[in-house]
């Protein structure tokens, strides 16, 4: 177990004493010599919406596919609502609710046909039960209108929101959502953020991954970081951008004259690099501790410096993919 | 939260099948359903008129003109059922994965069994209404000509029975082939194969295989369907046939040949249930595939021994039969030879089928090390798809050398040759046939892959036949031919029965070349199939070593 997930699974056990919906141990998936998933252990209490983040080769699509009883890994153990799925395959898949990245739907079908389809193979009740259900879920993704179009003549955005109807109706205890929501526009992914939350409330547990960091950090209640396999951090989207050990910064101050006695004292200092003077701004880089910066700060007032105003600007978490992005790059 | 109960679809409630119902509704649109049902009736009645039309003409009464309809009509329900539906059955499995709506129905929570049902009944249903469609004009010529129901209900169980046959090969297919052209394309071939070129085998002795078919049953109620007085001709000719044997046991051609596809169609289940549970999983367990190649060289010996002593089972016998000089000639020893040379080559033909199935690829194989490992042990699990297939192919080929072995023998010391026997030493030489060709195929499998195996295939299996045909139409090169031909594993089986049999009548060129040649290349491929399994016994342990030995971190 390393580091991270150690501290995964200590704020699971902060999180009380119900067992998590999502429990991953020791879990490898190997291609031949090449391992998508190398010994991931994470913990994910019920309730929770749980981003999965990580750069194209990350492992997070084989990892949803093991979840998601579709593969057999390597080795390891998952347990959903206290079902292993590798040995329980079949209750697995009643409390799984799955949608895949670029999510097909039959071309044969009308949407109302393949909801329904769907509805009876779960065994949601009677014929006017399932279409009860049904619209439900239409409503849920804002479709209700679509019902009778073919399932192929939906645009894109149309086509991931009836997957995800169909993804809801059986009530899932722990829906897996691979890149949700590629190719919705921005109505659609906030009603997509609001229904996830919606069904987080009620008790289900979401796990979801998506390239669209900003949505994601939206959405997600905690995340996950994984790069190569393995889990690089996870929590909250603050916790994350601590533990990745982003501290890189940059520091404007707004100064009422002696900008040039303020640029010459700071770049005596460590922690500061790339300075500039802007009219009556000193703008400069700061890699450091909070500590640190708040030392920076005193040390200014001390020289009798007149500092009007302190802005700070950390970098994105967009930013920080990249660079473990660009360090896959790099022999 | 899921306060629905657990779905329970049970896979005998065909009608209540989500993926059936599915399939009903997406296949049986009026639209598209009215044109197929318009184009079948036309066809249909186009056939009924016109044979009836031509039966009156030609002076037949009016229940004889009714019943030359029923054939022709046959061949309809036969292009729609056996030809359509199966390839409707390939191509839709196909188009499921295309469209990538497969994990959906993956996830279902419906047992491999309720999914594979499904789609056997549910992909060709829209055939299955045209083949009812023409239910009733077949209903008609049945009433008009009076064919007795002891007929045409066994008939048509028989044509249910091969139809899934059929569909379950469609449906492998279409699970197992990379694109929806190669599954239409496959399917169709393995139909046109499992129709027309394996019931040829029966030809040569292995009767079993036209029990796969339709045809049999066809021919046994033929002189119930036809007008009467060639009805009767051809019973009286049917008189001299016996019924099925199987070892001492008489059946109707209706209850083997039931009883033959049922055992093929209960393969294909267990086949697409393993697919259906884990995508990554064999076709057949290793345990499974060396009972299916047991049971088939059961079948195959249980009809063949029988049918030696009345002479039946001989090609040129049976010609003789028909045109009534029974018992007049003896079968050419020459015949037997071949007879044992073919079952050996299919026997060696099965082995390498089955074991292709069950020989774990290298992926396979390591995940199976860490797995173990992982788990504190230091082998693999016996039976587990990634073990070794080496020991079913061992099992294999030495249940086919005592097939191979009992059939010969039951041929060459049977009434019709006198005075020649077949010491049991040679079952060691055919065993030493099946073990190098199969185990060295085997191994090299396992240890290289198919790339290997298909290019060893070609340079070492085909092209020596293919060069050796062409030097063998020169007399003055046919030893060199022969010589050369050897040295495919293919040709080992035909060599074995013309060197090691006493009926072998040789020319003289090839009396003296043969028995070498096939000498010098069997100790060649025992040689060779030694260091293959040497090989793989030495990649075998270096994999394991790698990973059982790797640092904890790295396994």
């Amino acid at each position: 177990m390393t580091s991270i997930e150690r501290m995964n699974a200590a704020s699971f056990a902060a999180n009380g004493s119900q067992p998590p919906a999502i429990d991953i141990r020791d879990l490898r998936v190997d291609y031949g010599n090449f391992v998508a998933v190398d010994d991931l252990t994470l913990s994910v209490p019920p309730g929770e919406v749980f981003g999965l983040v990580g750069p194209n080769g990350a492992g997070k699509t084989s990892t949803f596919r093991v979840l998601t009883t579709l593969m057999e890994p390597t080795y390891g153990e998952v347990i959903l609502d206290g079902v292993d799925v590798l040995e329980d395959i079949e209750s697995a898949r009643r409390i799984i609710g799955y949608m895949p990245d670029l999510a097909p739907v039959p071309s044969d079908l009308k949407v109302w046909e393949f909801l329904d389809f769907h509805a009876a193979a779960y065994g949601l009740g009677t014929k006017a039960q399932r279409r009860e259900r049904a619209a439900e879920c239409l409503e849920e993704v804002a479709l209700t209108d679509q019902r009778d179009k073919w399932c192929k003549e939906l645009s894109r955005g149309q086509t991931q929101r009836v997957v995800l109807a169909k993804t809801l109706l059986h009530r899932p205890r722990v829906l897996i959502l691979d890149e949700p929501a590629s190719g919705l526009d921005p109505l659609a992914r906030r009603d997509l953020r609001n229904a996830l939350r919606r069904l987080a409330k009620t008790g289900a547990t979401v796990f979801v991954s998506s390239h669209i960091l900003s949505e994601l950090a939206e959405m997600c209640t905690s995340l996950c970081v994984m790069n190569r396999g393995r889990l690089l951090a996870s929590g909250t989207v603050d916790e994350v951008r601590q533990q990745m050990g982003s501290t890189e910064r940059t520091l404007t101050a707004t100064l009422l004259g002696r900008q040039e006695a303020a640029a010459s004292w700071l770049s005596a200092q460590h922690a500061v690099h790339d300075l500039r003077i802007d009219l009556n701004q000193v703008i400069f880089g700061f890699k450091g501790t909070d500590e640190a910066q708040a030392d920076l700060m005193e040390g200014m007032i001390r020289l009798g410096i007149r500092v009007r105003a302190f802005e700070e600007k950390r970098s994105s978490f967009e930013d920080i993919l990249v660079e473990v992005a660009e360090s896959n790059r790099r022999p | 939260m899921n306060e629905h109960p657990p779905s329970r679809h049970p896979a005998w409630k065909i009608w209540s099948n989500p993926v059936f119902r599915r399939y009903c509704r997406s296949r049986l649109r009026p639209q598209g359903l009215g044109v197929s049902l318009l184009v079948t009736v036309l066809i249909a009645g186009f056939i009924v008129a016109m044979v009836r039309a031509v039966g009156l003409q030609n002076q037949m009464d009016p229940s004889d003109a009714a019943r030359s309809v029923i054939i022709p009509l046959l061949f309809l329900q036969g292009i729609i059922l056996f030809v359509l539906g199966t390839a409707q059955a390939a191509g839709g499995m196909t188009a499921e994965r295309d469209e990538g709506v497969i994990d959906y129905q993956r996830l279902i929570p419906m047992s491999p069994l309720s999914k594979v049902l499904g789609y056997l009944f549910g992909l060709p249903v829209r055939e299955y209404v045209m083949f009812l469609t023409t239910l009733p004009f077949t209903g008609w010529a049945l009433w008009t000509g009076g064919v007795a129901w002891q007929v045409w209900l066994p008939l048509y169980a028989v044509v249910f029975t091969s139809a899934l046959t059929y569909h379950f090969t469609g449906l492998l297919t279409g699970t197992v082939a990379k694109n929806r052209r190669w599954a239409f394309l496959a399917s169709i071939g393995l139909v046109f194969c499992l129709y027309t070129a394996v019931p040829q085998m029966a030809k040569f002795g292995l009767v079993f295989f036209k029990y796969l078919t339709v045809t049999p049953v066809v021919e046994e109620s033929l002189p119930g369907l036809l007008s009467k007085t060639v009805g009767a001709a051809v019973e009286s000719i049917q008189k001299l046939a016996p019924t099925v044997k199987f070892f001492g046991l008489d059946f109707s051609e209706t209850v083997f040949t039931v009883f033959s596809q049922g055992g093929l169609i209960l393969t294909f289940v267990v086949m697409l249930c393993r697919k259906w549970r884990r995508a990554e999983s064999h076709l057949l367990g290793k345990t499974w595939a060396t009972g299916f190649f047991i049971w088939i060289q059961t079948l195959l010996l249980g009809n063949a021994l029988p049918l030696i002593d009345t002479g039946s089972l001989f090609p040129s016998r049976g010609f003789t039969r028909m045109v009534r000089m029974m018992n007049q000639r003896p079968p050419d020893p020459m015949e037997a030879v071949a007879m044992s040379g073919i079952y050996g080559l299919i026997t060696l033909a099965l082995i390498f089928i089955l074991v292709a199935i069950v020989t774990p690829s290298t992926d396979s194989q390591l995940r199976g090390w860490r797995r173990a490992r992982k788990q504190g042990d230091t082998s693999l699990s016996f039976f587990s798809d990634a073990a070794t297939g080496f020991w079913a192919a061992i099992v294999m080929a030495l249940a086919g050398a005592g097939g191979w072995f009992l059939f010969t023998r039951g041929l060459v010391e049977s009434r019709w040759f006198p005075g020649h026997e077949v010491p049991i030493g040679v079952f060691g030489l055919f065993a030493a046939v099946l073990l190098s060709a199969g185990v060295g195929y085997q191994a090299l499998l396992e240890a290289k892959g198919g790339r290997h195996v298909t290019l060893t295939a070609i340079f070492v299996g085909v092209v020596p036949v293919m060069i050796g045909a062409v030097m063998a139409v020169s007399e003055n090169l046919a030893p060199i031919a022969v010589w050369l031909i050897g040295m495919s594993p293919l040709s080992l089986p035909v060599y074995a029965s013309s060197s090691l049999l006493s009926l072998a009548e040789l020319p003289e060129g090839l009396s003296r070349a043969m028995p070498r040649a096939f000498q010098f290349w069997l100790f060649v491929a025992i040689l060779t199939c030694c260091w293959l399994v040497k090989n793989l016994w030495v990649a075998r342990r270096a994999m394991a070593r790698k990973v059982l030995d790797a640092p904890a971190a790295e396994p």
